[in-house]
């Protein structure tokens, strides 16, 4: 593994306050929220991972102490989606093999909400943005109630998950500095946890 | 290109915005020594993006004063050709000529004309660009072509025909990029040729509109008195900051290189203000070759 101060940017001399920061910083920019059902999670769980490991290990360098961000999984497509046909798309969905999952979702006899659903994942795999929440607008026009296809479409209509360097995230960056309260508003949000 | 690509000035430091203006220079020495005194026309910022993302980690960039055309008496800083300009170069030329090629194709003869002679300059530099960028080539060929098909054919997802587009740009990834770095950019590249074409088809509608021309966003959001909906205008705004907020968690998976602030200023600050100026109106088409 790397030196664990270069992962995290800092000098070996760092006060713990300036360690804890810079944990903080990049913990919120490989959130897993911000890399929900992208085509690159699995970069950003690596990166993660050794960003965890390098914060813990000065910890206890340190002081023997230990603390560690909370594992969150998003919302992904592994919840069993009742069908046995509708599982083997979310498999090929989360292997990335989305060729497939287009050649399984052209045999369905249904266009039911499900379909609806599966076809805005695959096209938001694919970064067709647009065509995806259509998609889930259909599925959840189709089935109001079910709650995975209600946050799907929740989650385009507010353009997706920023991470945004310049204070706040996303959308509204306009140089704006980013004071403390923004990163707690932010980091409250994205139900991360700083215990120590 | 287009010149949407580009960074905030007032939010870079004057260092930052000294060397960003010494790249772009950079660019247009490149250009004018692999492809001759013509090839200098075509200069864009997107192109300079793409330098500022393909440039080796290790290789700090290396200044040079000189005179040009476009600044004969003064003297001025630029970056020293290097294998991501060239690149660059390279690129500008094929999608220069691609481009030419398509309005020649497009439009009745008379108006070609201007192509026309655009072409015969291009030629030679284009022909020398295509041996070397063979991939690329063939790939912008393909997928205008693709697109030429879709947009005859009336389609309606404007997804599909960014798409063509998009692989345009992801295609651009060169040879040499390390591994570990080819995934994040294919698809940061990907949705800025998304995002691009789209600002681009909101830029145009109206003048499609009037001249019938095909354009990506029409079928989607129908004109109301010849004009882009109100009503549409925060849609198409939402998926456009998603491209660009998939953009910024592409960027971040990649390591750091010397111009890292100056893309991230042009990720997380210029897009969005561009973005925010094409659709209120304020954006200026014919001040894209500016760099404030």
């Amino acid at each position: 593994m790397n030196d664990p101060y270069s992962v995290l940017g800092v000098s070996s001399n760092a006060t713990e306050d300036e360690v804890k920061k810079a944990y903080r910083e990049l913990a919120r920019k490989y959130h897993p929220d911000n890399y929900q059902d992208n085509p690159l999670a699995d970069l950003a769980q690596e990166k993660m991972k050794e960003i965890n490991e390098a914060y813990n290990l000065i910890l206890k360098a340190r002081e023997g102490g230990g603390a560690s961000y909370r594992g969150h999984t998003g919302p992904g497509r592994t919840a069993a989606g009742g069908t046995p046909e509708s599982a083997r798309v979310r498999a090929a969905i989360n292997s990335g093999d989305l060729r497939l999952a287009e050649e399984l979702l052209a045999g369905f006899t249904a266009r039911n909400a499900e379909w609806n659903f599966l076809m805005g994942s695959v096209a938001y795999r694919k970064g067709w943005l647009d065509d995806a929440m259509r998609y889930f607008q259909t599925a959840v026009n189709m089935d109001p109630h079910n709650a995975e296809y209600a946050q799907a479409l929740a989650f385009m209509q507010q353009g997706g998950q920023g991470y945004g360097p310049f204070g706040g995230s996303g959308r509204t960056m306009q140089g704006e500095g980013c004071d403390a309260c923004d990163i707690c508003s932010a980091l409250l949000c994205m139900n991360f946890c700083c215990c120590r | 290109m287009f010149g949407y690509i580009r960074p905030l000035k007032g939010e870079l430091t004057v260092r930052e915005f000294e060397r960003f203006k010494a790249c772009y220079c950079g660019l247009c020495h490149a250009l004018g020594k692999k492809y001759g005194f013509a090839a200098r026309f075509i200069l864009n910022f997107e192109l300079v993006f793409l330098a500022m993302l393909i440039w080796d980690e290790n290789e700090s960039p290396v200044m040079k004063h000189g005179r040009c055309i476009a600044s004969p008496c003064r003297k001025k800083r630029f970056c020293a050709g290097n294998a991501a300009l060239d690149i660059s170069a390279g690129y500008s030329v094929i999608l220069a000529w691609w481009k030419v090629r398509d309005s020649i194709d497009d439009e009745k003869f008379i108006k070609t004309i201007p192509h026309r002679f655009a072409a015969l300059f291009l030629r030679r530099a284009y022909k020398k660009a295509a041996r070397e960028f063979p991939k690329f080539d063939s790939s912008v060929r393909t997928q205008l072509k693709s697109l030429a098909e879709y947009e005859s054919s009336g389609g309606e997802s404007f997804d599909s025909a960014a798409d063509k587009f998009a692989r345009i740009l992801s295609s651009g990834v060169p040879e040499g990029i390390p591994e570990s770095s080819r995934r994040p950019l294919a698809e940061l590249l990907y949705h800025t040729g998304r995002w691009i074409y789209l600002v681009d088809a909101y830029d145009d509608y109206k003048e499609d509109v009037e001249s019938g021309r095909y354009n990506a966003l029409i079928r989607r959001f129908p004109p109301e008195d010849g004009e882009f909906p109100k009503d549409g205008v925060k849609s198409l705004e939402t998926t456009l900051i998603h491209s660009n907020n998939l953009i910024s968690a592409a960027f971040e998976l990649m390591p750091e290189n010397p111009w890292t602030q100056t893309v991230e200023n042009t990720i997380y600050l210029g897009m969005p203000d561009v973005l925010g100026r094409v659709l209120n109106g304020t954006w200026l088409r014919k001040r894209r070759h500016d760099i404030d």
